[in-house]
């Protein structure tokens, strides 16, 4: 059996449990028992990326201590992965222990979608819908940890799924963190011309692999075109699974 | 050229209402990276490529001052004169006592960003010396007195009617036209007038090349080749980091800022200059004066972090696959570099304080990073950068944030490695945060998330929290794979 542990970031903890549920489900339903260390919080990013690096490294200490005895670390969002494969062991570059504990754990942790096709080999979790997906390229998970091919073979292993192309899928969608707040009219120039290609690419639903992105476009989507919604690629395929029920 | 950054977020507002502005961004900067894709493809080896032009701006960086003294001796070697200028002020006094030295009255201007740096047309106008920029677009953009919209295209945005009101008042133009092949047709009549006439010229650098001595330029309206070989004396504008070691290297590099520039595999001229015009030869400068300029480059060298920022090739492809620029525009940035690339130069050339926008208004999305053929990591610097500001770093301008800011991540931070603080609190904050919503839905909320809820909703928060949904099924053994293959 995989020595698996669940990392679940702080916006799904918090907003979107249901998230979290469905990774636990799918996992389960894949033959994986994944363990989840209640101890866990926040990756921190919102610290890194506000410039408060102290305060960033006492959470990075924090969660390295949590993960650091599992032998592969499985999480639904590719920014908070990025946060911890990649810019954990920047934090601690002057820090010879913490930045070997860092280096340690960095190669562990994966995305969701990577975990399971790179990892576990699978393609076909077993899924089926009628209709139409898209696929947004999250920046972090895209570019941050150059994962794109995964949740597109999960995609297309779904029975009677029809893959339809979203103009501009690696163009961000605005929403950044604290650049959404800060700069509320660029974000939503952002999220709006990601929306209008989701409207126009005919897909009955948008899929993606990050919570940050669920958040800002389901949130306008919700405001402006209530019917239509973005979805995790976790719930999405779990929610899809014959005879699967919450 | 005057510094307007700290307009930042009024200009936001203004441009992204301004349809011309919007128009040109719907079209250019994608076509733009569509061909620089197309181009880049042309290469046997894309990525060997990228990673060559990339490794050569490292050690450019890494080499500085070796390779800027290896350029003096080559370039002072063939009879140019190689002139050092700590600052703008260094560079724009030099020139200036030049033109008067020379009796010089009629100056014509390649295009050059570091000229828009230290702002030399303002000085030699100011001194009643006729200066004109002679690259069409550069040309539109002084005579409205506007900064650059975009690095290749700086007056793409400007419409053919004000073009055409500007030309008939300025340009000499006697008849309004629309048509854009007269209108570029009048402009060349009346800089043509000027370049035969042209007593000195002043270009920008491309590449120096360390090993030759030689000054490289790109370009494709042959006006910096005009200004280069026409007038008596030319003036070459670099600032320290246009250095490049060896020709072969200079070359490579060519081929990669024309791909990434304008999506070309070489651009209409290039132009290699060794020296000022020997005896025996036709044409070229009688005089070569080089200013290089540092202008707080060397200060910021110091830091091996920020000195990565000396990479930049300035070819633009950053600003072309930038979902911020591409929204907004030039004008925000308020300077003569915009973009992700003059996000990244701006603060260490102005201070972190005026500059705040440019390094937080970025979403971290990497398209820069990615694409940028000199290896620079441009999310990576503003995070660096809201780090010194943070620490208020004064070395960098950094001014410490609100308390009130702090306070709230010295907070979020307890909670983050207090996990009872943690489940504690997002029990408290539910009830507040769940306060009106709606179809499970939250829609406004004040403080400071209010910017958040002017065009979109947040769901609510859910009964119970991932902690507490773990506790109720987690426990739960699995009873073995029900789908998909069971992995090893």
């Amino acid at each position: 059996m995989n020595k698996v542990s669940l990392f679940i970031p702080c916006t799904v903890d918090i907003l979107l449990p249901e998230i979290g549920v469905h990774t636990l489900r799918l996992l389960r339903s894949l033959g994986v028992t994944p363990v989840y260390h209640e101890a866990q919080t926040c990756c921190g990013q919102p610290s890194l990326n506000a410039g408060h690096l102290e305060l960033a490294r006492k959470t990075a200490r924090h969660m390295i201590a949590i993960f650091e005895n599992d032998e592969a670390i499985v999480s639904p969002s590719g920014s908070c992965v990025h946060m911890i494969k990649h810019h954990y062991v920047e934090l601690f570059e002057g820090d010879r222990t913490w930045r070997a504990r860092a280096e340690a754990l960095s190669p562990r942790i994966f995305e969701l979608s990577q975990y399971i096709v790179d990892v576990l080999g699978i393609r076909d979790v077993g899924a089926s819908f009628n209709g139409k997906v898209t696929y947004h390229e999250s920046c972090h998970v895209l570019r941050g940890l150059g994962v794109s091919d995964q949740p597109k073979a999960l995609l297309a292993g779904v029975t009677g799924a029809e893959f339809v192309l979203l103009a501009n899928a690696d163009r961000c969608c605005g929403f950044g963190g604290e650049f959404a707040i800060q700069y509320p009219d660029i974000s939503e120039d952002l999220v709006k011309d990601k929306v209008k290609h989701f409207l126009a690419s005919g897909a009955d639903v948008l899929i993606l692999c990050e919570p940050g992105c669920l958040l800002n476009i389901n949130g306008y989507l919700s405001r402006n075109h209530p019917g239509k919604r973005a979805m995790h690629l976790a719930g999405f395929l779990s929610e899809n699974i014959k005879g699967h029920t919450r | 050229m005057r510094v307007t950054t700290h307009r930042f977020k009024a200009v936001v507002k203004k441009e992204i209402a301004d349809l011309s502005s919007r128009t040109f961004l719907s079209f250019l900067p994608p076509l733009f990276a569509a061909l620089r894709q197309a181009a880049m493809a042309s290469f046997p080896d894309p990525a060997g490529a990228h990673a060559y032009a990339a490794d050569i701006r490292a050690e450019v960086v890494a080499h500085l001052p070796e390779l800027l003294e290896e350029f003096e001796r080559n370039a002072t070697g063939h009879g140019a004169k190689v002139i050092w200028a700590r600052d703008a002020q260094e560079a724009n006094e030099f020139i200036l006592n030049l033109a008067k030295e020379k009796n010089i009255t009629l100056v014509t201007k390649g295009k050059s960003m570091v000229s828009e740096e230290i702002g030399i047309n303002e000085v030699l106008l100011g001194n009643g010396i006729e200066t004109y920029e002679t690259d069409l677009g550069e040309f539109i953009t002084q005579q409205l007195d506007r900064p650059p919209f975009h690095i290749v295209g700086p007056a793409v945005n400007i419409s053919l009617q004000e073009i055409c009101d500007l030309f008939m008042e300025k340009a000499g133009m006697t008849e309004p036209t629309m048509d854009p092949v007269k209108l570029g047709y009048a402009a060349r009549l009346f800089l043509r007038d000027k370049f035969h006439r042209v007593e000195m010229g002043i270009t920008g650098v491309n590449m120096a090349v360390a090993e030759t001595g030689s000054l490289i330029n790109v370009e494709n309206e042959g006006n910096i080749r005009l200004s280069k070989s026409s007038p008596r004396i030319q003036v070459a504008l670099m600032s320290i980091e246009k250095v490049v070691p060896t020709m072969k290297d200079a070359l490579h590099l060519v081929r990669v800022l024309c791909r990434h520039c304008t999506g070309q595999a070489i651009s209409a001229y290039v132009s290699i200059d060794t020296g000022p015009k020997r005896p025996g030869e036709i044409d070229g400068p009688e005089e070569l004066y080089i200013v290089i300029v540092d202008n707080g480059r060397s200060t910021f060298y110091r830091d091996l972090r920020a000195r990565e920022v000396l990479r930049c090739i300035r070819c633009g492809a950053c600003m072309n696959n930038c979902p911020v620029y591409t929204t907004i525009g030039g004008y925000p940035y308020g300077w003569a570099y915009s973009g992700p690339m003059g996000q990244a130069l701006n603060p260490l050339l102005l201070g972190l304080e005026q500059t705040q926008d440019l390094y937080r208004a970025c979403t971290l999305c990497g398209s820069c990073k990615t694409v940028c053929p000199a290896g620079v990591d441009h999310p990576g610097l503003f995070l660096y950068y809201r780090t010194k500001d943070v620490e208020g770093d004064r070395a960098f301008g950094g001014m410490t944030r609100h308390w009130k800011e702090t306070t709230a991540f010295r907070l979020f931070t307890y909670g983050t490695t207090h996990p009872w603080f943690w489940n504690l609190a997002s029990k408290i904050i539910r009830p507040f945060y769940n306060n009106g919503a709606r179809d499970g839905m939250v829609s406004e909320l004040p403080g400071p998330f209010e910017a958040w809820f002017r065009s979109r909703n947040l769901p609510a928060m859910p009964k119970r929290t991932f902690h507490e949904e773990w506790k109720r099924i987690g426990k739960i053994p699995a009873e073995g794979p029900t789908h998909g293959s069971a992995p090893e």
